[in-house]
């Protein structure tokens, strides 16, 4: 019984030490870490694809944020990305912005209340002539 | 030789502006021009990401002829994939001087981060000559830079003409950081390109 006792403490330690931090009680795609890798994190069963450096440079100083990781199809050189960067610019609820050239990503920064509506994403950024295609947000 | 002086001289005032001939929407554009034979000053506006309007103002150093072309441009296509675009766009102007004088065109390009490839076809008509042109451009990234970094480009260009039947042939090296794009390109008839674009 004692046995039983104690590897049902392990299997169930185990376990839940296993599962995804989700702290928000927001959906399934939220999730962060407290190891300060965030780009490492499973967002909706998927990994991430941005510049590790890139990535954990635009979090640093972010808090009580979420940030929504969106990924664009023919951003293929710097102007492209730019004038995305002044669209968002304009947006009063974006905190921050940065992009990654090379995995093809917009990252933007929210507070962490804000509802973050991706069809609106899409427009501003087809407004440049780029289009999104997946948005995956991760909670700081 | 005047009168080829003149041509080469439109040939060349068409032939190296068409580089990111529409910004995004709202945005504008400045691209200025200059080589031993003329200066060029070109401004445009894009309502949209899918045409854009301008003037261009030329100054020809040789004929000491200036007079202006109202320009616009269009996107008949674009092809977007996750590492590459496809573009195919219309172009024209109309010049102050004549409603004789005018060109229109098609200008395709296919780009990577890596790799560049564009055509240009056009036909100006104007009070000396009317005249096809042909052009076609490759280009190669020697690093990939980040968002932000200096961007380099070494390129190759060509052009044809129907008045000359002749093909030149010039290599083209491009920088571009943030909003600007610095291009030279050297031929050993038209001697030194330079060409400075600001995106607003």
């Amino acid at each position: 019984m004692k046995l039983l006792m104690i590897t049902l403490f392990i299997v169930s330690s185990w376990t839940i030490a296993s599962e995804p931090h989700n702290h928000d009680g927001h959906s399934d795609m939220m999730h962060h870490s407290h190891e300060g890798h965030l780009h490492n994190e499973l967002v909706d069963g998927e990994k991430l694809e941005v510049n590790p450096d890139r990535f954990d440079k635009f979090v640093s100083n972010l808090s009580n944020a979420q940030v929504a990781v969106i990924s664009v199809k023919g951003m293929v050189c710097d102007f492209c990305a730019r004038g995305i960067e002044k669209t968002f610019q304009k947006d009063k609820l974006v905190k921050k912005i940065d992009v990654d050239l090379a995995k093809g990503k917009v990252l933007l920064a929210y507070d962490k209340d804000i509802q973050i509506v991706f069809e609106d994403i899409q427009n501003k950024i087809l407004a440049n002539g780029i289009n999104a295609i997946k948005m995956q947000i991760l909670v700081i | 030789m005047g009168i080829y002086r003149y041509i080469l001289f439109f040939i060349l005032a068409s032939a190296n502006i068409e580089a990111r001939p529409i910004s995004y929407s709202g945005g504008s554009t400045l691209m200025m021009f200059s080589d031993n034979m003329k200066d060029s000053l070109y401004y445009h506006y894009s309502p949209s990401y899918k045409y854009s309007v301008g003037i261009e103002n030329l100054k020809d150093k040789n004929l000491r002829d200036d007079y202006s072309y109202l320009r616009f441009t269009y996107l008949i296509n674009r092809k977007n994939n996750v590492h590459s675009q496809r573009n195919l766009y219309f172009q024209s102007g109309l010049s102050n001087k004549s409603s004789n004088h005018f060109f229109y065109g098609i200008h395709g390009d296919w780009e990577t981060r890596r790799w560049f490839l564009g055509f240009d076809t056009k036909k100006v008509e104007n009070r000396v000559k009317n005249y096809k042109q042909n052009h076609l451009q490759i280009g190669f990234a020697p690093y990939l830079g980040e968002y932000g970094d200096i961007h380099t480009w070494l390129m190759l260009k060509t052009k044809k003409t129907s008045i000359k039947d002749k093909r030149s042939l010039y290599p083209v090296l491009k920088f571009f950081k943030g909003n600007t794009l610095l291009e030279f390109g050297y031929n050993n008839k038209t001697e030194w390109d330079i060409h400075l674009m600001y995106r607003f």
